[in-house]
Formats: C-alpha cells, sequence, structure tokens
C-alpha cells in the first residue's frame, strides 16, 4: 500500500495523469453499477424507451407500430375531456388517500409504540391488511358498497337514513375508492412507521421526562422530528402507489360512472389492452411519468428540508 | 489494496463475462434441445397417429361457471365418442382475456386449434390474418349449414363467407316481477312492448324509495339492440357490412329515441341505475327494487330460479315510430387457427360439427340457457322436459326466430367495437347524470368516428 502511493506521487507532481489513470476511479465505479445498471436496462430502461417510441406512433391491430405521427398523441390527450378527467381523478385521488392515509398509520403507530401488555395482538391487526391482496380485499368492499344488498346500505337504512349509491354515484364513487385504498395501504405505512417509532432512542424520551416535557411536546419536539425521515420515505412511496393505483379501480367501478373514477393508470391499461391503442396509451404513460418524477422532485427539494437526519 | 480491489473487480468482470456467455450457450443448448425434443415430440405424435393415437388440439373458452362444467362435459363425451382426436379445453379468463393472450401467439405453431371469441371481436379476428375461415371446411366437406340456426349464421357470415361457427349464443330479453304487475293492477301475461307502455308501466311500479319500475344495465350491448330493434344502423356502410364503416350512426332518430326515454324516466324518478355490473341489476330484481330489466337470455333460467316471486319475459321493448325488427345475436364463436399442423386444424373442425348435433346443443341450452345454434335440438327430450317447467324459456328464441334478416339485426361489424362500448356507456352514465340527451349522444358518436379514423389510419 504504502509502496505503490510513493510510486505515485512523483508522477502527480511532475506531469499530467494520462486519461487512463485518471479515469480509474471511474470505470471502478462502472464495474460495481454494472450487474444493477445491466438489470435496469432490461427491465427498465428498454421498456421506458420503447414507451417513448411508441407514444410518437399510431398501432395497428397487432400492436405493431407503424404509422408516424409525431406528437399527436400527445395533442389529443391535452384536448381529450376524458384526460382531463382523468387527471383531476387522479389528483383528487392521492389527495383523498395519501394524507388521511398516512395520518391514519401515525395515530395507530403512536398508539402501540406504547408499551402495554399484549400490545402484539394489536400490532399484528394493524398491520394484518398488508397480507391481503388488492383484488381479494377489493371483492370484500364491493360487498360492503353494494347497492341493494351491502353492508353499509343496510345499515343507513336500518337507523332510518337514505341508501347511498356508493359506487353509482360520481361524486361518490372515488370516494368509496379512496376509503378501500386508505384502508389497504393502512398496514404497510403503519409496520414501517411503527418500525421508525422503535427506532428513537429512549434516552431522548428519558431526559424530556426528567425536564417535565407533556406528552404533546415530546411529540411535537421528539417524536415527529425523529420520526421524519421515515415520514419522508412513507410519504412519497404511498404518493407514488396512489397515482399507480390500478386494482380497485379496476375491480370496484372500471373507471365509471362517468369516467369520475378512470384514474391514469386505469385508462392507460384500457387504451392499451381493451382498445389496442398502443400510442395514446404510451403517451399517457409518459405523462404520468413526468407527473411522478416532477411531484418526487419537488417533494425532496421542498420536504427533505424539514426532514431531520441525525 | 488497490490491486486487490482491482482483481476483485476483474474476477468479477470474468464471472459475469462467463456467466453470460454460459447462459447464451445454454439457451442457444435449451433452444436446440427444445427444436430436437419437439421434434422427437412432433415426430413421435406422427408416428402414434399412425398407429391410431389421437392428435391433440388445444381449445381455448372463456367460460366459467356453469358453462364451463357444461362445456368440458361436451368435451369429454366428444373425446370419448372417436379415438382419432383429443380436445384439451383451456379456460383462459374473459373473452377480452382470452383475446389478448391469442394476440400474442396468433399465426404461429403455438396458437390453440380453436378459441372462443366474443360477437364484437369479429372483425378483429377476420382482420388479424391469423384465422382459417371454418367456410373452407364447409366447402370441402359440403357440410350442410342450413341446419344450424339462419339467424345466427346472419352475424357471423361475412362476404358470404362463414367465418367462424357460432357457439354460445345470446339475445336480450325483458324480466318483469309478474307479482308486481298484479299488485299494481297490470297485466302480468300482457306485458308492455313499446317504450311509452314500459314508461307508463314504470311508473305505475314505482314505489319511492322502495321500488324503481324499470332499468337497463350500463352496457352497450343493450343499446345496440335497442337501436337494432327500431331498424337502426350502429355504423355507415349496411353497420359495415357492404364496406368498412368510416361512420358512427347510432346517434341518429333510433338512439336519440332511446336516450330521451331513459331521460324521461329518470327524470320521474322510476329508472334505477344499478351500474354496470350483471350480478348488481340481478340483485335489484331479485331484492325487488326493481320490477322490470333487461337481461341477456343467457341469464333466464338462473333468475326464474332464484327469484322469490312469478318472474316473466318478454320481447325487448321497441319505439312506437319503428316496427319491431328483431334482435342481433350475443355471445361468442368459435374460430379456427391458422399456422398449425393440418391434423389439429382437423380435430378442431371434427369438434365443432360435433357441437352442432343436437344432442351437444340440446345439454348446452339447458345447463346454460344459450340458444341452441342446431334448432333440432329444441325437440330433445330434456329441452321439452325444461320448457315445460319454464315456459318463459322459449319466449327468447321465438324472439330470435321472429328476427327479420337486415343489416340493422345482422349487427355492426366493426374492429374497434370494445372502445365504441364504452363510449356508449360513458354517455349513458353522463345521461343519468343529466346531460341533455343528444349531446351525451353526439359525443360517443364523436369519440367512436376518431378511433374508427384511427384505426383506418394505422391499418393501411
Amino acid at each position: 500500500m504504502k509502496d505503490s502511493l510513493e510510486m505515485e506521487q512523483p508522477i502527480l507532481t511532475d506531469q499530467p495523469l494520462s486519461w487512463w489513470k485518471k479515469s480509474l476511479n471511474i470505470r471502478t465505479a462502472c464495474l460495481y453499477l454494472l450487474p444493477s445498471f445491466f438489470l435496469f436496462a432490461v427491465f427498465l430502461f428498454y421498456p421506458m424507451a420503447k414507451t417513448v417510441y411508441l407514444s410518437f406512433f399510431l398501432t395497428d391491430q397487432q400492436g405493431i407500430a407503424n404509422v408516424f405521427v409525431g406528437l399527436e398523441n400527445y395533442q389529443y390527450l391535452l384536448q381529450s375531456e376524458s384526460f382531463r378527467k382523468s387527471i383531476k381523478a387522479t389528483i383528487l385521488f392521492v389527495l383523498y388517500t395519501v394524507p388521511t392515509g398516512v395520518m391514519i398509520a401515525l395515530a395507530l403507530a403512536l398508539l402501540t409504540n406504547e408499551k402495554v401488555k399484549g400490545i402484539g395482538i394489536f400490532r399484528t391487526m394493524y398491520a394484518s391488511t398488508m397480507g391481503v391482496s388488492v383484488a381479494a380485499s377489493s371483492v370484500v368492499w364491493l360487498f360492503l358498497f353494494h347497492p341493494s344488498i351491502g353492508f353499509f346500505n343496510k345499515i343507513i337504512t336500518a337507523i332510518g337514513g337514505e341508501s347511498v349509491s356508493w359506487l353509482l354515484d360520481p361524486s361518490w364513487a372515488l370516494v368509496s375508492i379512496s376509503v378501500t385504498t386508505i384502508w389497504m395501504n393502512i398496514g404497510f405505512s403503519f409496520l414501517i412507521l411503527l418500525g421508525g417509532l422503535q427506532n428513537i432512542d429512549e434516552q431522548l424520551y428519558e431526559s424530556a421526562k426528567i425536564d417535565g416535557a407533556s406528552y404533546l411536546y415530546k411529540l411535537r419536539r421528539i417524536t415527529i422530528p425523529m420520526l421524519s425521515p421515515t415520514l419522508f420515505f412513507v410519504l412519497t412511496v404511498s404518493l407514488i402507489n396512489a397515482f399507480q393505483t390500478f386494482g380497485q379501480v379496476d375491480i370496484l367501478t372500471q373507471g365509471g360512472p362517468s369516467e369520475s373514477t378512470n384514474v391514469i393508470v386505469y385508462s392507460i391499461y384500457r387504451e392499451a389492452f381493451v382498445n389496442y391503442q398502443f400510442g395514446t396509451a404510451s403517451a399517457q404513460s409518459v405523462f404520468l411519468f413526468l407527473c411522478i418524477l416532477i411531484v418526487t422532485i419537488m417533494q425532496f427539494k421542498f420536504g427533505e428540508k424539514k426532514v431531520h437526519y441525525q | 489494496m488497490r490491486k486487490s480491489i482491482m482483481f476483485v473487480t476483474m474476477l468479477v468482470l470474468l464471472l459475469v463475462v462467463a456467466a453470460c456467455s454460459d447462459d447464451a450457450n445454454s439457451e442457444n443448448a435449451e433452444a436446440k434441445q427444445n427444436n430436437s425434443s419437439g421434434g422427437a415430440t412432433e415426430g413421435q405424435q406422427e408416428s402414434t397417429e399412425e398407429d391410431a393415437g389421437p392428435v391433440e388440439a388445444t381449445f381455448w373458452h372463456a367460460m366459467s361457471g356453469a358453462g364451463q362444467e357444461s362445456l368440458e362435459a361436451i368435451v369429454d363425451n366428444f373425446n370419448d365418442s372417436q379415438d382419432d382426436y383429443t380436445i384439451v379445453p383451456e379456460f383462459q379468463g374473459s373473452y377480452e382475456e382470452a383475446l389478448t393472450k391469442f394476440r400474442t401467439v396468433a399465426g404461429t405453431n403455438d396458437a390453440p386449434a380453436i378459441i372462443q371469441t366474443f360477437e364484437v371481436g369479429t372483425k378483429y379476428m377476420i382482420d388479424s390474418g391469423a384465422i382459417e375461415p371454418v367456410q373452407t371446411f364447409i366447402d370441402e366437406e359440403g357440410y350442410d349449414t342450413s341446419i344450424l340456426e339462419e339467424n345466427i349464421l346472419n352475424y357471423y357470415t361475412v362476404d358470404d363467407q362463414l367465418y367462424s361457427m357460432p357457439f354460445n349464443s345470446s339475445t336480450p330479453v325483458m324480466l318483469y316481477n309478474k307479482d308486481a304487475f298484479e299488485e299494481v293492477g297490470l297485466d302480468p301475461d300482457n306485458p308492455p312492448q313499446t317504450f311509452a307502455e314500459i314508461k307508463d308501466a314504470a311508473e305505475q311500479l314505482t314505489i319511492e324509495g322502495e321500488r324503481y319500475g324499470f332499468s337497463i344495465l350500463n352496457y352497450g350491448w343493450f343499446f345496440e339492440e335497442l337501436v337494432a330493434t327500431q331498424g337502426g344502423l350502429y355504423v355507415n356502410n349496411d353497420n359495415g357490412r357492404s364496406a368498412d364503416a368510416t361512420e358512427a350512426t347510432f346517434h341518429g332518430k333510433e338512439g336519440l329515441r332511446i336516450f330521451e326515454w331513459i331521460d324521461d324516466m329518470n327524470q320521474a324518478g322510476t329508472y334505477g341505475n344499478f351500474g354496470s355490473n350483471w350480478d348488481d341489476i340481478r340483485a335489484a330484481f331479485q331484492s325487488e327494487q326493481t320490477a322490470m330489466y333487461l337481461d341477456s337470455s343467457a341469464g333466464v333460467a338462473n333468475t326464474i330460479e332464484t327469484a322469490p316471486f312469478d318472474v316473466g319475459v318478454a320481447f325487448i321493448p321497441h319505439a312506437e315510430e319503428a316496427e319491431r325488427h328483431g334482435v342481433i345475436i350475443g355471445g361468442a364463436s368459435l374460430w379456427m387457427a391458422k399456422g398449425i399442423n393440418e391434423d389439429k386444424q382437423q380435430a378442431a373442425w371434427e369438434f365443432m360439427k360435433f357441437l352442432q348435433t343436437p344432442e351437444s346443443q340440446a345439454k348446452w341450452h339447458v345447463d346454460t340457457g344459450y340458444f341452441a345454434i342446431n334448432p333440432a335440438a329444441y325437440k330433445e327430450e330434456i329441452v321439452k322436459q325444461r320448457w315445460e317447467q319454464y315456459p318463459q324459456l322459449s319466449v327468447t328464441v321465438d324472439q330470435l326466430q321472429a328476427t327479420k334478416p337486415s343489416a340493422a339485426t345482422q349487427g355492426a361489424l366493426i374492429s374497434v367495437f370494445p372502445e365504441s362500448r364504452q363510449q356508449v356507456v360513458t354517455s349513458l352514465e353522463n345521461l343519468l347524470q343529466g346531460t341533455d340527451p343528444q349531446e351525451a349522444l353526439d359525443r360517443a358518436a364523436k369519440e367512436t368516428n376518431r378511433v374508427i379514423e384511427q384505426q383506418a389510419r394505422a391499418n393501411q
């Protein structure tokens, strides 16, 4: 080690490094990156490039791109009323599900972070929605929302209210799907947040206790700041998940009624695999990608400032 | 230290390269093996054929539940009835899913010998070039298609060629609650037949907050049928049958009458909206939340069996201004793949013929409620018994046989049908939310025209 250093020192001072020598670090780094780069290329970069490529074409019935139309697919999207509805539905869906879901998960995690006998049972219960597949839970909710024999309507009519068309009324459908989604996602957010809470150093609380801090003060000054990296992670992941929601929409409403739940991913699926219009579907995918990219960048830019890393 | 890093990286690189080339090698080897083993099994098949072993042909279908059970029983009957061919039925999900899967293997040796495709996929299948018209075999053998139901053949006959073998066919009918009819003083044996009569009856049958008078599933098929029964066309060029359709025509006076009719009832609070899920609207009828609704003939038997009240079956309604033209065939047909082994095609053809025998059709009709493609099946004993038990079932057959053959009742032929259906459904949903009927219809027509035009450009 020492030898080699001494050997290189004089070269450094005497003459400029050759390109080959200078790039040694980069080359080593590339070697390390090679395996993951290879995997990304096959499963991410190639499909992405292909999507962008397809978005400039019309496809025939075999799904082969054969008419180059330039930006026409994008132009159509921007003018299309149903795409505007898709965007609106997606944004509303994200606003309905992400803050509520994370808030509920945080409340549950705080509750179960207490050291009480038998707390394990509750922790398991709250995390259990993670183990239920989207399809299975959607079918259960489908029965709960059923217009004539559903559980919710039975209860509402039993106490004298008027039954609600949960999935058939455009103003209720998205709310119904959001409720389902929040329920499904709580398990995951809860588990991650609970893990974050458990990682917070006990000593901080002990010192606060000695200082006589109240529960809310501790929550505001210790728990939330110390939990912020986890919270940030959960927020980012939930946000991306919400943008990409598909299963529950497909099973509960198929994008209806009046396209009120036709979120972008569902609209992409329908364009591509029901209507075989891979061009417009790809254009929508590119649009969605850009949206998620921008939101994530913004999150890192503005959200991360509030994150406290130890 | 640096040397050791270099060494390790070199080692990794070496491994990666080796692994890659290894992969390639083994892939090649595998491919070779596959080829040779494929060749071997094919060879074996050929040789066993000579030894009178059966030819295996795959049959992709989209029937679940009772349909799947019945279908598999019929396939077993076929396999047992002779020794030359074995049909292997494989469930591939819904019609849409089965078609999507077929697209990936179409025209290759991996394609199934037979695939079941829904009626609106007809145009797509013809244009795909991956199928062998069954007319080829009919001509070769002089098979007599006149034994089959004319109105069903009509749908699948394009340019005088029968492209696919009709299999499960259904039409819409109106179901109504006879007990409710009596309760409000309507004649249960004389159901309303025109739009205006339905509107009146719906008003009488409606009990606010409890029961609606009339409902239609939010599904494009019913709209198509209601247009056709007035003699209206869905698209131009004789419903796309004399030449490729270039424009939607369903927003003309026939379509508008339907939308206005629904709008009137919806405004009056006599029209129940139960969404686009078949089970939901059936449940609504069973739980007496709607007194009349349109359903597929394939669902009639089950509804009659499970309803806690007396169920009546009637022809679908038509507008006063237009005479009744009848119904379009819905359901699916069986397509034969091209580019597969000739023996397999022969197996598929033999199976298709077996399916059309009165015995198979009688079993199919009784088990599922789909029509018998071969009307001789209606004379079979099991069908007679069934009809005696549920006399309403024969209404569905009467309606089909009373249909006047024309471009309208032949049904539209467009390859973008699935998308057009979605547009109609969205318009229907908008209508129920209070959009003006003409405006709602025009929107669907505009969107349909756009995709027809785009499709034409892409397939030049």
